[in-house]
């Protein structure tokens, strides 16, 4: 609920017990960057299939700001472009975007321009009278970070932005990455919590939004027989794979700043660690959760000199190879790249969680571009049985797997014995399929998000100190791999799952990597 | 008890509508042989390859009363089915054709590599019906919850029976004269854990008027609403019925009053579009509900696909709230209903046993 009652106000009568969903309050969500990719491939496309859901509020607009000089009705026809070539629904449907399209509205101008947020005011003032949009709003920051800064200095200047307990909400949605190291994205949280309150900030990692990291949760949480061997005494090793076979896709720029730690690791990847290590949460609430995803961070070990990081990481940078039967090129070889890059496209790591639950088990962790698939999972490794009754090396330890993408969903591994008469087990998979066994189409996690965020629920969002204590792990590593002294990355011909180096770091510890 | 007809393999053996592909049929002499049932849901999870998983979250047994019932419940049946996986016993007792007879057809049906519907639909004619209880007891899945799709009046040993042994009971009172509230009632009032599309086909009225007096503006009325009215399309049905007596256990000496208006537009009915919209609005379905909260009076009215709440006090009148109907698919509202697996809905309780008071006059 966005409001806190009044002492005296008398309770709504009507609102106990009721089952229906209720759609968000209405809002106007203002696009900053609308020109750009985001917003036509995720953001436009997801704000329409939720329009056909029925979840958006019916009083809604959207209004799009950059410097594209388009008029209303070109943005309007470049956005149902967009959603006829990118929605997960098609085609487009005439009569819902007549309303849809009805509700946009365009802003052009340089966000240096204090102009241009004079007339965004007089655009949503314009939607609150016409689209009923009652003064809510919910800002998405599509833009690189460095405009960050400006355009809450704007915002705020133009009176846009609305206090927690006001009788309108004001969101501002942040795109990753939340800075380059901890020092600045300790600068971007101070600089963002001067304009908003921190209730009123949603930090998206659209991993979040996705069905199995949310089934996770329930997985644990809502069945009681996994929680007693969810721990060390049990698990003998956990690997999180997020493996993408598709390449930099044209953002050199992007990347050669970035590279896979900042890119994957410092959001998403640990996003995994903290879902599948943490404790049982007090309540299921957007406090309660991130309290205990900033525990796990706050375990997990830093990396305190060179030694350990050499010991603990592997980076990799693809070379040309061969994905999926078509020859794709070397990293170096990438738009915008620099010949002798030493940004790593790929790293494998050896993280300890030291907690009571936790310590000594190690979690593995690899993320990679240009893998033979694109496949992300979170594998619990049990420990074998402690006596081999069916002979040495009969049985295979059991295995939990979480798939986030593709095919989203939940395996375990099991022995069984093999039909006939000797005591031969074999090993069999368990497989439950998330989206296509419950019979319908999952949504893609912007429209979860957005509409999270339209509801007030950080729940699936970051908050700020979940994003420093991140950046305090990733920091550490980088502050040496980053050196001049630590090695390039090893290459690896694009097509294979990472450098030799990424399965030595196992086989030291007689383990290897699962096939996938 | 065995069966005297052979059975036939995706083909037709009794007379009546084809079967879905890939069904297997057989019919029984004299008494379900629920053992060759299952023998037969084995084959078909077996065609087409290696045995794959199973997934069930719930028994969903349909009890309709001839095959014309059946037919139109399917479609929603299979969908609501499929988003719960289930195992799908739909029972079709027809004691109007005084031929016995006794059909089993069996299929599964497959997502994601694994099935996700186990559907046995047995088909019984004139005495023959007597053995279908039984029948269902046997192919129950163990350790899943039971929920009952209940196709006739809300009256009966049998449904006496299911509401003892059910979790729970789906209706749809929407789809019956709204006198037999009064039999929902009764069975409410002992607590029967029922369930009713009607009920989940007004959430978006109750949704709407929830939400615009949360308001800030008009949140000052919400101890001041004196009065409630529904206008109904074509005849007073039953979501009115229900709207008001929602409305009335929740508002203290809340004076109510229901009307039936106009006619339905049985074209806006047919059309059909890419992308599912909301349902039309049907015979007994509401059109408007006005609550009088003085000096204010909120009017909820349907326009096309939206619902908007519009307020007057001394002034003219302004739109305050608007949200728009959910897309209407093949079931929708069943699939709804299976949310909750278990168990009452209490609100639906308290407003079905209020909706029951207002009959027979129902201050039309």
């Amino acid at each position: 609920m966005p409001y806190a009652p009044e002492h005296d106000e008398v309770p709504n009568p009507l609102r106990p017990g009721l089952r229906g969903d209720s759609a968000p309050e209405p809002c106007a969500v203002v696009i900053f960057g609308a020109s750009g990719d985001l917003a036509h491939r995720k953001l436009v496309p997801a704000l329409y299939n939720l329009a056909i859901g029925a979840h958006l509020p019916a009083a809604f607009g959207i209004v799009g700001v950059s410097k594209t000089p388009y008029t209303h009705e070109e943005f309007a026809g470049e956005m149902r472009e967009a959603v006829g070539r990118f929605s997960r629904t098609k085609p487009v449907d005439p009569e819902i975007w007549q309303d849809f399209g009805a509700g946009m509205r365009y802003v052009p101008g340089s966000f240096d321009d204090p102009d241009t947020f004079a007339r965004l005011r007089t655009q949503l003032e314009e939607l609150d009278r016409v689209r009923s949009t009652r003064g809510n709003r919910l800002y998405y920051f599509a833009t690189p970070p460095s405009a960050f800064p400006t355009l809450l200095k704007q915002l705020k200047a133009a009176g846009l932005i609305s206090g927690p307990f006001d009788t309108r909400f004001t969101r501002v949605v942040i795109e990753k990455p939340f800075g380059r190291d901890l020092p600045s994205a300790r600068a971007l949280n101070r600089l963002v919590l001067e304009t908003c309150d921190e209730r009123q900030v949603f930090r998206i990692d659209h991993y979040l939004g996705k069905e199995t990291v949310q089934n996770l949760l329930v997985f644990r949480f809502a069945n009681a027989i996994f929680e007693p061997v969810w721990n060390r005494r049990y698990v003998d090793h956990v690997q999180i794979t997020a493996g993408e076979d598709l390449g930099i896709e044209g953002r050199g720029r992007y990347y050669e700043e970035a590279g896979i730690l900042r890119d994957m690791i410092q959001n998403h990847v640990l996003q995994l660690v903290c879902l599948s290590a943490i404790e049982p949460p007090v309540a299921f609430d957007a406090d309660a959760v991130r309290d205990e995803k900033i525990k796990v961070l706050r375990a997990v070990e830093l990396f305190d000199s060179p030694e350990q990081v050499t010991r603990n990481v592997v980076l990799g940078q693809y070379a040309p190879g061969s994905v999926a039967g078509a020859d794709v090129p070397g990293y170096q070889q990438e738009k915008d790249v620099a010949s002798g890059s030493r940004t790593p496209t790929f790293v494998a790591l050896r993280l300890n969680v030291r907690s009571w639950r936790w310590d000594g088990v190690p979690f593995y962790v690899r993320s990679g571009k240009r893998m033979p698939k694109r496949a992300t999972e979170i594998a619990v490794h049990f420990r074998p049985v402690p006596h081999p009754l069916f002979g040495e090396g009969a049985t295979q330890p059991n295995v939990l797997i979480i798939r986030v993408q593709p095919e989203e969903g939940i395996a375990l591994r099991f022995s069984a014995k093999v039909p006939g008469e000797r005591f031969r087990p074999r090993t069999v998979s368990m497989d439950f399929r998330y989206g296509t066994t419950f019979g319908a189409a999952s949504p893609e996690a912007y429209e979860r998000l957005l509409l999270d965020a339209m509801r007030g629920d950080q729940t699936l969002f970051t908050r700020r100190d979940e994003v420093e204590a991140a950046w305090k792990i990733v920091g550490n590593i980088l502050k040496v791999t980053e050196s001049a002294e630590f090695p390039p990355p090893h290459p690896y011909p694009a097509g294979t799952w990472g450098p030799d180096a990424a399965e030595e770091l196992l086989v030291q510890d007689r383990r290897a990597w699962r096939r996938l | 008890m065995e069966a005297t007809v052979s059975e036939a393999y995706g083909e037709p053996i009794s007379a009546g509508a084809s079967p879905h592909g890939g069904e297997l049929t057989v019919r029984f002499d004299k008494a379900v042989d629920v053992g060759r049932i299952e023998m037969l849901l084995r084959q078909a999870r077996e065609r087409g390859g290696p045995a794959p998983e199973t997934v069930s979250t719930l028994n969903l047994v349909a009890i309709l009363f001839n095959a014309a019932q059946y037919e139109r419940a399917r479609e929603a049946l299979e969908v609501a089915g499929t988003l719960h996986p289930c195992r799908l016993l739909a029972l079709v007792a027809d004691e109007v054709i005084e031929e016995e007879s006794l059909t089993a057809s069996v299929s599964v049906v497959r997502s994601g590599g694994a099935i996700t519907m186990e559907r046995v639909v047995l088909t019984a004619t004139g005495r023959a019906v007597r053995h279908l209880e039984s029948a269902m007891m046997g192919l129950l899945r163990p350790d899943l919850p039971m929920v009952v799709v209940w196709g006739g009046r809300p009256h009966g040993d049998l449904l006496k029976r299911v509401v003892d042994s059910a979790d729970r009971i789906i209706t749809d009172s929407g789809a019956r004269p709204p006198s037999h509230l009064a039999e929902t009632a009764k069975l409410l009032s002992r607590g029967a854990p029922l369930g009713d599309l009607a009920w989940a086909r007004i959430f978006p009225w109750q949704s709407l008027a929830a939400e615009t007096l949360d308001l800030p503006n008009l949140r000052e009325h919400r101890g001041n609403i004196r009065k409630a009215r529904v206008l109904c399309a074509g005849a007073v049905g039953s979501e009115g019925l229900l709207l008001l007596g929602w409305l009335q256990s929740r508002i203290k000496r809340l004076e109510v009053e229901i009307a039936a208006e106009g006619h339905v537009d049985e074209a806006s009915s047919a059309r059909s579009t890419a992308v599912p919209r909301a349902a039309p609005m049907g015979l007994g379905h509401v059109k408007l509900l006005e609550l009088t909260a003085p000096p204010a009076t909120f009017t909820l009215h349907r326009e096309k696909d939206l619902l908007l709440a519009q307020v007057k006090g001394d002034d003219d009148g302004w739109c305050a709230h608007r949200i728009r109907l959910p897309p209407e698919t093949p079931g929708r509202l069943l699939a709804l209903e299976l949310k909750l697996l278990s168990g009452r809905d209490e609100l639906y309780a308290q407003a079905a046993i209020a909706a029951a008071k207002l009959l027979p006059a129902g201050r039309t």
